[in-house]
């Protein structure tokens, strides 16, 4: 028979672990969805992307390559077609510098001029069709060939007092 | 001693009618009274902004605050747990790693439908702020998964509490991601730090947050009494089965 002392409850004291299997298992499968997420975030180059003139002064290296480039669309947009297919024809820049582009599909809701855009595509060593209806375009015989248009806004709510992403038109 | 038979105080009680009271306010600025984000271009007069996605805003955001806020609890607590070796301490690790868990699903939801028709995207595998938080949610999803493979509450709570002081250093990653890796992310920079928000806009989302502050304390404090109860339960089981030990003993002797 026990003795009545060991029979007392010791409210505070924690029990000493016996590290089971299922519990080291979890943890350790944790680490691993973990570690893979984060190196698939950080080392996955899928969502950088080249601003204007990083995208303008790598377009020899990219020339080949799908990239995605960041720029805010500028007044004068145009709905045209090539090959037979509708496309909108517009100018994207970045500070001073400027990327004719030409867009394949859908745009964004939100896309207009001054709303800042993240374009998905390829480089093509040709003026982009109805380029000369363009306000501000490019004109370096150039242009970017997109299908894949998200937007990234800006953080500014004051509605009349809103800044504009814009690019000083010359 | 007895077992209360509710989690409810008067203090509780009045937090949770001011928290309906200030979350019901809260719908009607954000979705009723606020003005739709309308700009219009200097140059070509055309509208743009986010027009009525806005509004979510108003939920999305004070959520994503009460998120670090209910992790940042829990991780104190799990220090706590882990220096004191107290019920008290894990328990509202628990009930703030809980809470939190909750928020969390629901900024990765609202934050989602809200990018539908900004963004013109659900989901963007690759930004780093969503994928700097989907890991939290993940993290502290884990945490609770651990905590319920114990069958002993007092075995989860080690382990636990290392896992939530590990998991919440993910939240300074997320918060100044938009920062360190702002060509990596769709997410605008802080609003509120460069104070380019003001009027009934500002107050809305001052008031968002402050509503959301005040429902997440109330569900912790509930979910922290529920967790005591059942502790408290537990222990009078324990006493009782004790008393009728020695019940028993005294007779055989």
């Amino acid at each position: 028979m026990k003795s009545l002392e060991e029979l007392t409850p010791r409210q505070d004291r924690i029990e000493k672990k016996n590290s089971g299997l299922l519990p080291k298992f979890a943890g350790v499968l944790l680490l691993v969805i973990v570690v893979i997420v984060l190196f698939k975030t950080l080392g996955n180059a899928s969502l950088f992307f080249y601003p204007v003139d990083e995208a303008v002064e790598k377009r020899v290296e990219l020339q080949d390559r799908r990239f995605r480039v960041i720029g805010t669309p500028q007044p004068g947009i145009i709905e045209t077609t090539l090959s037979g297919r509708q496309v909108l024809v517009f100018t994207l820049c970045t500070g001073n510098v400027y990327a004719d582009v030409a867009h394949e599909g859908d745009p964004a809701e939100l896309f207009n001029p001054g709303v800042p855009v993240v374009l998905q595509g390829v480089w093509s060593e040709t003026k982009p069709p109805s380029s000369e209806k363009l306000l501000y375009p490019a004109n370096d015989g150039w242009h970017i060939k997109t299908d894949s248009m998200v937007v990234k806004h800006d953080n500014d709510y004051r509605s009349d007092r809103a800044e504009l992403e814009s690019c000083s038109s010359e | 001693m007895t077992v209360p038979i509710t989690t409810a105080s008067k203090g509780s009680k009045i937090l949770g009618i001011t928290s309906i009271i200030g979350f019901a306010v809260l719908i009607l600025l954000a979705f009723f009274v606020t003005d739709p984000d309308i700009r219009f271009h200097p140059e070509t007069g055309e509208e743009f902004g986010q027009f009525d996605a806005v509004r979510l805003l108003y939920l999305h955001v004070p959520m994503a605050i009460v998120t670090y806020l209910a992790f940042v609890i829990c991780a104190i607590a799990s220090a706590g747990y882990l220096i004191k070796r107290t019920f008290w301490w894990d328990s509202m690790a628990h009930a703030a790693g809980e809470v939190g868990t909750l928020t969390c699903a629901l900024v990765l939801i609202t934050g989602s439908i809200w990018g539908r028709p900004v963004w013109n995207t659900w989901w963007e595998w690759g930004d780093v702020r969503l994928m700097s938080t989907l890991i939290l949610f993940l993290l502290f999803l884990g945490y609770l998964a651990l905590r319920g493979a114990f069958v002993s509450p007092q075995r989860a709570a080690r382990p636990a509490a290392i896992v939530a002081l590990i998991a919440v250093l993910d939240i300074p990653l997320i918060n100044r991601s938009v920062e360190w890796w702002e060509n990596r992310t769709l997410h605008q920079k802080s609003t509120l730090s460069e104070l380019k928000i003001e009027d009934l806009t500002l107050f809305t989302l001052m008031l968002g947050i402050l509503v959301s502050v005040l429902v997440m304390s109330w569900l912790i404090l509930h979910r922290f009494r529920v967790a005591w109860l059942e502790h408290m339960e537990f222990e009078q089981g324990v006493k009782s089965a004790i008393e009728e030990r020695r019940h028993i003993d005294n007779k055989e002797q």
